[in-house]
């Protein structure tokens, strides 16, 4: 399992962009190769607030449907007009090919009569090769 | 002969002189790839209120007032928002509500209300409003209390 993480980590690097301020999540769309049970993406949620925000990374299927996938940190404070890395390892779950969403969700200002969620979600494609 | 030589020379010379020189050029191509990219920025919460036969509670009437947000893209992707599913009613309301999400934009894309997920074809910035609406039916009435939903508005 660790050589899996170590292997897809190292898929990653081709999907990591140089973090931007202002951006509420980069990259948007990523394909990925994998040789291992499972891909990974780095994604780098952005706060273009000036205030510090609650961010919640989550993964879906094509259905809107939760993915069991390893996501770190899946949640965090993060500074205004600031942006993290997040690294997101989903398994392919036996498939040879694997469409997901990667949305990054935050509520940035809660407690009100009617709050908007904002989620900005990218799309990845994550192809197995043996 | 000194003077045949002389005269070849000079010959020799201006003929050399008038050739142009000649330049070698080459082409620099510069490649650029911009992904698609949006950031959501909230304004501001929206504020329901009720009509007056009690069965609506909506941003729409009077009083009310949208959410607002502001949508940064270069194009390229599409904008949507989610059916409710977070809300908190007063324990004295115990009917059912059916909660409408809608959304319109203006700015660089201007797109009339709807509750479909849309294309954001132009680049730039958009300004989106917002709006939710609870209905109840039959006879069924909104009661006295806090109400508070939360609307996801997507960007894909």
């Amino acid at each position: 399992m660790r050589t899996i993480a170590i292997l897809a980590a190292g898929l990653t690097a081709a999907l990591s962009p140089v973090a931007a301020t202002s951006q509420s999540m980069t990259p948007m769309r990523g394909e990925v190769r994998s040789f291992t049970d499972a891909f990974a993406v780095r994604v780098f949620p952005g706060n273009p607030y000036n205030q510090r925000i609650r961010v919640e990374v989550h993964v879906y299927d094509q259905d809107f449907q939760p993915v069991a996938a390893r996501i770190t940190p899946s949640a965090f404070l993060l500074a205004g007009q600031a942006s993290r890395p997040v690294l997101v390892v989903v398994p392919f779950d036996g498939a040879n090919e694997r469409k997901v969403r990667i949305c990054t969700e935050s509520i940035p200002f809660p407690s009100e009569q009617t709050q908007i969620r904002a989620q900005i979600c990218g799309k990845f494609f994550g192809h197995r090769r043996f | 002969m000194k003077f045949l030589r002389a005269a070849m020379a000079a010959s020799l010379l201006a003929a050399w002189a008038g050739q142009t020189a000649s330049a070698a050029t080459g082409n620099v191509l510069f490649n650029g790839t911009i992904t698609a990219t949006c950031t959501i920025t909230i304004n501001s919460n929206g504020t329901m209120t009720v009509s007056s036969n009690l069965q609506s509670l909506s941003s729409h009437n009077a009083g009310g007032s949208a959410g607002s947000a502001q949508v940064d893209t270069t194009g390229g992707v599409s904008l949507s928002v989610d059916p409710v599913t977070t809300t908190t009613v007063p324990a004295s309301d115990t009917t059912a509500t059916t909660w409408t999400p809608t959304f319109a934009t203006s700015g660089a894309q201007t797109i009339a209300e709807t509750g479909t997920a849309t294309a954001l074809t132009a680049p730039g910035t958009s300004t989106v409003a917002v709006n939710l609406a609870g209905t109840k039916g039959g006879t069924n009435r909104f009661s006295a209390g806090n109400y508070q939903a939360t609307v996801t508005l997507r960007c894909e």
